[in-house]
Protein backbone atom coordinates (compact mmCIF):
# COMPACT_ATOMS: atom_id res chain seq x y z
CA UNK A 1 0.00 0.00 0.00
CA UNK A 2 3.10 2.36 0.69
CA UNK A 3 3.15 2.90 -3.40
CA UNK A 4 -0.21 3.72 -3.52
CA UNK A 5 0.12 5.99 -0.38
CA UNK A 6 2.90 7.76 -1.51
CA UNK A 7 1.34 8.29 -4.77
CA UNK A 8 -2.14 9.98 -2.98
CA UNK A 9 0.08 11.81 -1.08
CA UNK A 10 1.65 13.28 -4.59
CA UNK A 11 -1.40 14.16 -5.92
CA UNK A 12 -1.73 17.76 -5.02
CA UNK A 13 1.73 18.70 -6.51
CA UNK A 14 1.34 16.31 -9.58
CA UNK A 15 -2.27 18.38 -10.49
CA UNK A 16 -0.44 21.45 -10.33
CA UNK A 17 2.14 19.99 -12.42
CA UNK A 18 -0.25 19.05 -15.04
CA UNK A 19 -2.31 22.77 -14.30
CA UNK A 20 0.76 24.54 -15.69
CA UNK A 21 1.16 22.47 -18.56
CA UNK A 22 -2.19 21.81 -20.13
CA UNK A 23 -3.15 25.23 -18.81
CA UNK A 24 -6.45 23.83 -18.04
CA UNK A 25 -8.58 22.61 -15.18
CA UNK A 26 -10.23 19.41 -16.50
CA UNK A 27 -7.19 18.61 -19.19
CA UNK A 28 -4.77 18.43 -16.29
CA UNK A 29 -6.81 16.14 -14.56
CA UNK A 30 -7.22 13.97 -17.11
CA UNK A 31 -3.67 14.21 -18.10
CA UNK A 32 -3.36 13.01 -14.04
CA UNK A 33 -5.62 10.19 -14.30
CA UNK A 34 -3.72 8.74 -17.67
CA UNK A 35 -0.41 8.95 -15.72
CA UNK A 36 -1.89 7.13 -12.56
CA UNK A 37 -2.56 4.42 -14.79
CA UNK A 38 0.39 4.59 -16.46
CA UNK A 39 2.39 4.20 -12.99
CA UNK A 40 0.17 1.54 -11.55
CA UNK A 41 0.72 -0.49 -14.94
CA UNK A 42 4.70 0.35 -14.70
CA UNK A 43 4.71 0.09 -11.00
CA UNK A 44 7.23 -2.79 -11.08
CA UNK A 45 9.98 -0.02 -13.21
CA UNK A 46 9.70 2.10 -10.05
CA UNK A 47 12.91 1.11 -7.91
CA UNK A 48 11.72 1.46 -4.20
CA UNK A 49 14.12 3.77 -2.55
CA UNK A 50 14.38 6.44 -5.24
CA UNK A 51 12.12 9.47 -5.90
CA UNK A 52 8.71 8.82 -7.05
CA UNK A 53 7.83 12.49 -7.60
CA UNK A 54 10.63 12.73 -10.30
CA UNK A 55 9.25 9.32 -11.90
CA UNK A 56 5.62 10.72 -11.66
CA UNK A 57 6.40 13.69 -13.19
CA UNK A 58 8.70 12.30 -15.90
CA UNK A 59 5.51 9.93 -16.93
CA UNK A 60 3.28 13.14 -16.59
CA UNK A 61 5.22 15.21 -18.80
CA UNK A 62 6.36 12.43 -21.52
CA UNK A 63 1.79 11.74 -21.94
CA UNK A 64 1.60 15.32 -22.37
CA UNK A 65 4.40 16.01 -24.39
CA UNK A 66 3.35 12.73 -26.91
CA UNK A 67 -0.20 14.29 -26.60
CA UNK A 68 0.46 17.57 -27.18
CA UNK A 69 2.91 16.11 -30.80
CA UNK A 70 -0.63 13.73 -31.77
CA UNK A 71 -2.88 16.85 -31.51
CA UNK A 72 0.00 19.06 -33.88
CA UNK A 73 0.14 15.78 -36.04
CA UNK A 74 -3.73 16.22 -36.63
CA UNK A 75 -3.43 19.68 -37.05
CA UNK A 76 -5.66 20.63 -34.46
CA UNK A 77 -2.87 22.66 -32.46
CA UNK A 78 0.30 24.59 -33.96
CA UNK A 79 3.23 22.16 -34.02
CA UNK A 80 6.36 22.85 -31.47
CA UNK A 81 8.59 24.23 -33.73
CA UNK A 82 5.87 26.50 -35.35
CA UNK A 83 4.52 28.13 -31.95
CA UNK A 84 8.62 28.82 -31.28
CA UNK A 85 8.74 30.70 -34.18
CA UNK A 86 5.35 32.16 -33.61
CA UNK A 87 7.17 33.22 -29.94
CA UNK A 88 9.71 34.63 -31.97
CA UNK A 89 7.85 37.14 -34.69
CA UNK A 90 4.28 37.14 -33.71
CA UNK A 91 4.26 40.42 -32.35
CA UNK A 92 0.96 41.04 -32.00
CA UNK A 93 0.17 37.72 -29.98
CA UNK A 94 2.59 39.70 -27.83
CA UNK A 95 0.84 42.58 -27.53
CA UNK A 96 -2.26 40.71 -27.47
CA UNK A 97 -1.60 38.66 -24.57
CA UNK A 98 0.42 42.16 -23.14
CA UNK A 99 -3.79 43.70 -22.71
CA UNK A 100 -4.49 40.50 -20.26
CA UNK A 101 -1.20 41.14 -18.21
CA UNK A 102 -2.61 39.57 -15.08
CA UNK A 103 -3.59 36.42 -16.86
CA UNK A 104 -0.50 34.03 -16.31
CA UNK A 105 -2.54 31.34 -17.74
CA UNK A 106 -2.87 33.14 -20.91
CA UNK A 107 1.21 33.77 -20.93
CA UNK A 108 2.12 30.59 -20.32
CA UNK A 109 -0.42 29.21 -23.27
CA UNK A 110 1.66 31.06 -25.62
CA UNK A 111 5.06 29.41 -24.98
CA UNK A 112 6.33 26.33 -26.79
CA UNK A 113 5.43 23.11 -24.80
CA UNK A 114 9.32 22.49 -24.04
CA UNK A 115 9.99 26.09 -22.11
CA UNK A 116 6.70 25.82 -20.15
CA UNK A 117 7.80 22.88 -19.16
CA UNK A 118 11.09 23.76 -17.84
CA UNK A 119 9.17 26.94 -16.97
CA UNK A 120 6.84 24.79 -14.69
CA UNK A 121 9.46 22.95 -13.14
CA UNK A 122 11.77 25.35 -12.20
CA UNK A 123 9.61 28.26 -11.44
CA UNK A 124 6.56 26.66 -9.80
CA UNK A 125 7.53 23.20 -8.60
CA UNK A 126 10.91 24.65 -6.91
CA UNK A 127 13.01 21.80 -8.92
CA UNK A 128 16.97 22.62 -9.16
CA UNK A 129 17.92 22.43 -12.96
CA UNK A 130 19.49 19.33 -12.32
CA UNK A 131 15.96 17.48 -11.25
CA UNK A 132 14.24 19.56 -14.24
CA UNK A 133 16.66 18.39 -16.52
CA UNK A 134 16.18 15.01 -15.47
CA UNK A 135 12.64 14.74 -15.84
CA UNK A 136 12.76 16.24 -18.80
CA UNK A 137 15.24 13.99 -19.91
CA UNK A 138 17.23 16.73 -21.37
CA UNK A 139 21.09 17.87 -20.39
CA UNK A 140 21.22 20.95 -18.10
CA UNK A 141 22.24 23.19 -20.53
CA UNK A 142 19.11 22.27 -22.63
CA UNK A 143 16.94 22.81 -19.57
CA UNK A 144 18.46 26.40 -18.77
CA UNK A 145 18.37 27.53 -22.14
CA UNK A 146 14.23 26.61 -22.27
CA UNK A 147 14.06 28.19 -18.88
CA UNK A 148 15.53 31.42 -20.04
CA UNK A 149 14.02 31.43 -23.24
CA UNK A 150 10.61 30.79 -21.29
CA UNK A 151 10.79 33.37 -18.38
CA UNK A 152 12.19 36.10 -20.81
CA UNK A 153 8.84 35.84 -22.89
CA UNK A 154 6.73 35.77 -19.84
CA UNK A 155 8.61 38.75 -18.34
CA UNK A 156 7.43 40.82 -21.34
CA UNK A 157 4.43 39.28 -21.93
CA UNK A 158 3.71 39.98 -17.78
CA UNK A 159 5.37 42.82 -17.95
CA UNK A 160 5.29 45.60 -14.79
CA UNK A 161 2.39 42.99 -13.76
CA UNK A 162 5.01 40.50 -12.72
CA UNK B 1 31.11 44.19 -12.86
CA UNK B 2 28.74 42.94 -15.55
CA UNK B 3 27.40 39.16 -15.05
CA UNK B 4 25.49 37.00 -18.12
CA UNK B 5 21.77 36.72 -18.06
CA UNK B 6 22.59 32.83 -17.37
CA UNK B 7 24.09 33.65 -13.92
CA UNK B 8 21.69 36.25 -13.02
CA UNK B 9 18.77 33.60 -13.31
CA UNK B 10 20.81 31.00 -11.48
CA UNK B 11 20.86 33.50 -9.07
CA UNK B 12 17.54 33.75 -8.95
CA UNK B 13 16.51 30.03 -8.86
CA UNK B 14 19.17 29.69 -6.46
CA UNK B 15 21.82 27.69 -8.25
CA UNK B 16 24.93 29.54 -7.83
CA UNK B 17 27.79 28.68 -5.39
CA UNK B 18 27.80 30.76 -2.71
CA UNK B 19 31.20 32.71 -3.56
CA UNK B 20 29.68 33.97 -7.09
CA UNK B 21 25.93 34.53 -5.63
CA UNK B 22 27.98 36.79 -2.91
CA UNK B 23 29.61 38.75 -5.74
CA UNK B 24 26.51 39.15 -7.50
CA UNK B 25 24.57 40.41 -4.33
CA UNK B 26 27.51 42.96 -4.11
CA UNK B 27 27.46 43.63 -7.72
CA UNK B 28 23.65 44.42 -7.57
CA UNK B 29 24.42 46.91 -4.61
CA UNK B 30 26.35 49.51 -6.96
CA UNK B 31 24.46 48.46 -10.05
CA UNK B 32 21.14 49.60 -10.40
CA UNK B 33 19.90 47.92 -13.51
CA UNK B 34 21.03 44.12 -12.24
CA UNK B 35 19.49 45.36 -9.49
CA UNK B 36 16.15 45.55 -11.19
CA UNK B 37 16.25 42.63 -13.07
CA UNK B 38 17.28 40.58 -9.86
CA UNK B 39 13.85 42.20 -8.85
CA UNK B 40 11.70 41.87 -12.39
CA UNK B 41 12.81 38.10 -12.16
CA UNK B 42 11.99 37.67 -8.91
CA UNK B 43 8.82 39.31 -8.56
CA UNK B 44 7.68 36.87 -11.91
CA UNK B 45 8.85 33.66 -10.38
CA UNK B 46 6.40 34.97 -6.69
CA UNK B 47 3.82 35.49 -9.53
CA UNK B 48 3.91 32.38 -11.32
CA UNK B 49 4.21 30.53 -7.41
CA UNK B 50 1.12 32.35 -6.42
CA UNK B 51 -0.74 31.52 -9.01
CA UNK B 52 -0.60 28.13 -9.07
CA UNK B 53 -0.24 27.37 -5.25
CA UNK B 54 -4.04 27.15 -4.73
CA UNK B 55 -4.36 24.14 -6.61
CA UNK B 56 -2.62 22.80 -4.00
CA UNK B 57 -5.12 23.08 -1.11
CA UNK B 58 -7.96 21.48 -3.88
CA UNK B 59 -10.02 18.86 -3.06
CA UNK B 60 -9.13 15.82 -5.07
CA UNK B 61 -11.22 14.66 -7.39
CA UNK B 62 -12.79 11.21 -6.93
CA UNK B 63 -11.77 9.88 -10.96
CA UNK B 64 -7.85 10.50 -9.96
CA UNK B 65 -8.64 8.04 -6.85
CA UNK B 66 -10.67 5.75 -8.21
CA UNK B 67 -7.62 3.60 -10.04
CA UNK B 68 -5.80 3.39 -6.93
CA UNK B 69 -8.96 1.83 -5.24
CA UNK B 70 -9.22 -0.31 -8.18
CA UNK B 71 -5.77 -2.29 -7.66
CA UNK B 72 -6.52 -2.52 -4.10
CA UNK B 73 -9.68 -3.93 -4.63
CA UNK B 74 -8.21 -6.26 -7.09
CA UNK B 75 -5.71 -7.18 -5.05
CA UNK B 76 -8.08 -7.78 -1.89
CA UNK B 77 -10.49 -10.01 -4.26
CA UNK B 78 -8.95 -11.07 -7.59
CA UNK B 79 -12.04 -13.19 -8.36
CA UNK B 80 -14.44 -9.88 -8.11
CA UNK B 81 -14.12 -7.42 -11.05
CA UNK B 82 -16.13 -3.74 -10.37
CA UNK B 83 -17.80 -1.83 -13.26
CA UNK B 84 -17.73 1.40 -11.91
CA UNK B 85 -20.28 3.70 -12.16
CA UNK B 86 -20.69 7.34 -11.63
CA UNK B 87 -22.61 6.81 -8.53
CA UNK B 88 -20.12 4.08 -7.29
CA UNK B 89 -17.26 6.60 -7.55
CA UNK B 90 -18.03 8.76 -4.37
CA UNK B 91 -17.93 5.84 -2.61
CA UNK B 92 -14.50 4.68 -3.72
CA UNK B 93 -12.84 7.45 -2.80
CA UNK B 94 -14.65 7.34 0.43
CA UNK B 95 -13.02 4.19 1.10
CA UNK B 96 -9.76 5.07 0.07
CA UNK B 97 -10.26 7.79 1.99
CA UNK B 98 -10.38 5.70 4.94
CA UNK B 99 -7.62 3.51 3.70
CA UNK B 100 -4.66 5.99 3.39
CA UNK B 101 -6.16 8.51 5.70
CA UNK B 102 -8.68 11.19 5.78
CA UNK B 103 -6.52 14.21 5.85
CA UNK B 104 -6.51 13.90 1.74
CA UNK B 105 -10.21 13.95 1.70
CA UNK B 106 -10.60 16.98 3.75
CA UNK B 107 -9.11 20.34 3.00
CA UNK B 108 -10.23 21.12 6.31
CA UNK B 109 -8.11 18.67 8.01
CA UNK B 110 -6.10 19.78 11.28
CA UNK B 111 -2.56 20.69 10.67
CA UNK B 112 -1.39 18.24 13.87
CA UNK B 113 -2.63 14.70 14.76
CA UNK B 114 -1.80 12.16 17.44
CA UNK B 115 0.31 9.25 16.68
CA UNK B 116 1.33 7.03 19.21
CA UNK B 117 0.95 9.69 22.25
CA UNK B 118 3.20 11.75 19.79
CA UNK B 119 2.53 15.22 18.61
CA UNK B 120 3.08 15.23 14.88
CA UNK B 121 2.47 17.24 11.78
CA UNK B 122 -0.40 16.61 9.29
CA UNK B 123 -2.42 17.58 6.61
CA UNK B 124 -1.20 20.78 5.07
CA UNK B 125 1.37 21.26 7.56
CA UNK B 126 2.51 18.19 6.87
CA UNK B 127 3.18 18.68 3.67
CA UNK B 128 4.49 22.63 3.81
CA UNK B 129 7.50 21.00 5.87
CA UNK B 130 8.00 17.94 3.46
CA UNK B 131 8.05 19.62 0.38
CA UNK B 132 8.46 23.84 1.12
CA UNK B 133 11.90 25.39 0.61
CA UNK B 134 12.10 28.45 2.61
CA UNK B 135 14.04 30.08 0.11
CA UNK B 136 11.10 29.58 -2.85
CA UNK B 137 7.73 30.34 -0.78
CA UNK B 138 5.13 31.81 -2.68
CA UNK B 139 4.36 35.15 -1.03
CA UNK B 140 0.99 33.96 0.07
CA UNK B 141 1.98 30.52 1.40
CA UNK B 142 -0.72 30.12 4.54
CA UNK B 143 2.50 28.28 6.50
CA UNK B 144 5.81 29.63 5.63
CA UNK B 145 8.80 27.82 6.82
CA UNK B 146 11.06 29.42 8.87
CA UNK B 147 14.77 27.94 9.34
CA UNK B 148 15.93 24.69 8.94
CA UNK B 149 18.48 22.94 11.25
CA UNK B 150 19.83 20.13 12.14
CA UNK B 151 19.46 19.27 16.47
CA UNK B 152 22.25 17.67 18.59
CA UNK B 153 20.88 14.02 17.98
CA UNK B 154 21.00 14.88 14.05
CA UNK B 155 17.42 15.01 13.28
CA UNK B 156 16.68 17.51 10.72
CA UNK B 157 14.18 20.37 11.99
CA UNK B 158 12.28 22.89 10.55
CA UNK B 159 10.36 26.12 12.19
CA UNK B 160 6.90 26.60 10.73
CA UNK B 161 4.38 29.48 11.24
CA UNK B 162 0.92 30.44 9.73
CA UNK B 163 -2.44 31.86 11.05
CA UNK B 164 -3.16 28.85 13.35
CA UNK B 165 -0.23 27.63 14.91
CA UNK B 166 3.72 28.39 14.79
CA UNK B 167 6.52 26.53 16.50
CA UNK B 168 9.16 23.44 15.76
CA UNK B 169 8.65 20.08 14.04
CA UNK B 170 11.82 17.33 13.99
CA UNK B 171 11.99 14.97 11.42
CA UNK B 172 11.32 10.94 12.78
CA UNK B 173 11.51 8.40 9.92
CA UNK B 174 8.64 9.92 8.02
CA UNK B 175 6.92 12.21 10.36
CA UNK B 176 7.67 15.29 11.91
CA UNK B 177 7.61 15.38 15.45
CA UNK B 178 5.93 18.88 16.84
CA UNK B 179 8.97 19.96 19.18
CA UNK B 180 7.63 23.51 19.96
CA UNK B 181 4.19 24.48 19.75
CA UNK B 182 2.30 27.95 20.13
CA UNK B 183 -0.72 29.55 18.75
CA UNK B 184 -0.05 31.46 15.62
CA UNK B 185 -2.02 34.86 14.68
CA UNK B 186 -3.91 36.15 11.26
CA UNK B 187 -1.53 39.21 11.55
CA UNK B 188 1.58 38.90 9.90
CA UNK B 189 3.21 41.24 12.54
CA UNK B 190 2.25 38.97 15.40
CA UNK B 191 3.54 35.93 13.63
CA UNK B 192 7.13 37.59 13.35
CA UNK B 193 6.49 38.03 16.97
CA UNK B 194 5.97 34.27 17.35
CA UNK B 195 9.18 33.48 15.33
CA UNK B 196 10.84 35.43 17.25
CA UNK B 197 9.94 34.10 20.48
CA UNK B 198 10.91 30.70 18.69
CA UNK B 199 14.58 31.64 18.37
CA UNK B 200 15.93 30.92 21.50
CA UNK B 201 14.34 27.59 21.86
CA UNK B 202 15.79 27.21 18.59
CA UNK B 203 18.76 28.14 19.58
CA UNK B 204 18.75 25.79 22.26
CA UNK B 205 17.91 23.08 19.99
CA UNK B 206 20.46 23.65 17.28
CA UNK B 207 23.90 21.98 16.65
CA UNK B 208 26.21 23.67 13.80
CA UNK B 209 24.47 26.51 11.65
CA UNK B 210 20.80 27.15 9.98
CA UNK B 211 21.33 25.90 6.20
CA UNK B 212 21.34 27.81 3.38
CA UNK B 213 18.93 27.29 0.50
CA UNK B 214 21.26 25.02 -1.48
CA UNK B 215 21.65 22.25 1.88
CA UNK B 216 17.74 22.94 2.64
CA UNK B 217 17.00 21.46 -0.94
CA UNK B 218 19.46 18.77 -0.77
CA UNK B 219 18.02 17.79 2.37
CA UNK B 220 14.30 17.59 0.88
CA UNK B 221 15.78 15.92 -1.76
CA UNK B 222 16.78 13.36 0.70
CA UNK B 223 13.72 13.09 2.10
CA UNK B 224 14.92 14.66 5.54
CA UNK B 225 17.04 12.16 6.33
CA UNK B 226 18.73 12.26 9.87
CA UNK B 227 22.16 14.11 8.76
CA UNK B 228 24.36 12.17 12.15
CA UNK B 229 25.00 13.78 15.68
CA UNK B 230 26.97 17.33 15.60
CA UNK B 231 29.19 18.01 18.12
CA UNK B 232 30.11 21.43 18.66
Amino acid sequence: MAFEQDLVALLPRLRRFARGLTGHHADADDLCQAAIERALTARQQWQVGTRLDSWMYRITRNLWIDRHRADARRGSMTSIDDSAVQIADNSHQRMEAQLDFGDVDRAMATLPPEQREAVVLVLVEGYSYREAADIASVPVGTLTSRLGRGREALATMLGEAA
Amino acid sequence: MTFDYDIIMAYVDGELDLVTAKRVERAALKDNALAAMIAEQRALKAKLAAHFYPVLDEALPARLMRPLEKIDTRLASPARSFRWSTVTAMAASLAIGLLVGPQFFSPSSGPLTVRSDTLVADGTLANALDTQLASAQPENAKIRIGLTFQDKAGAVCRSFDSAAIAGVACRQENDWIIQRAMAGSPRPAYRQAAADSLMDDIEAMMAGDIVDAATERVWRDNNWAARGAVHN
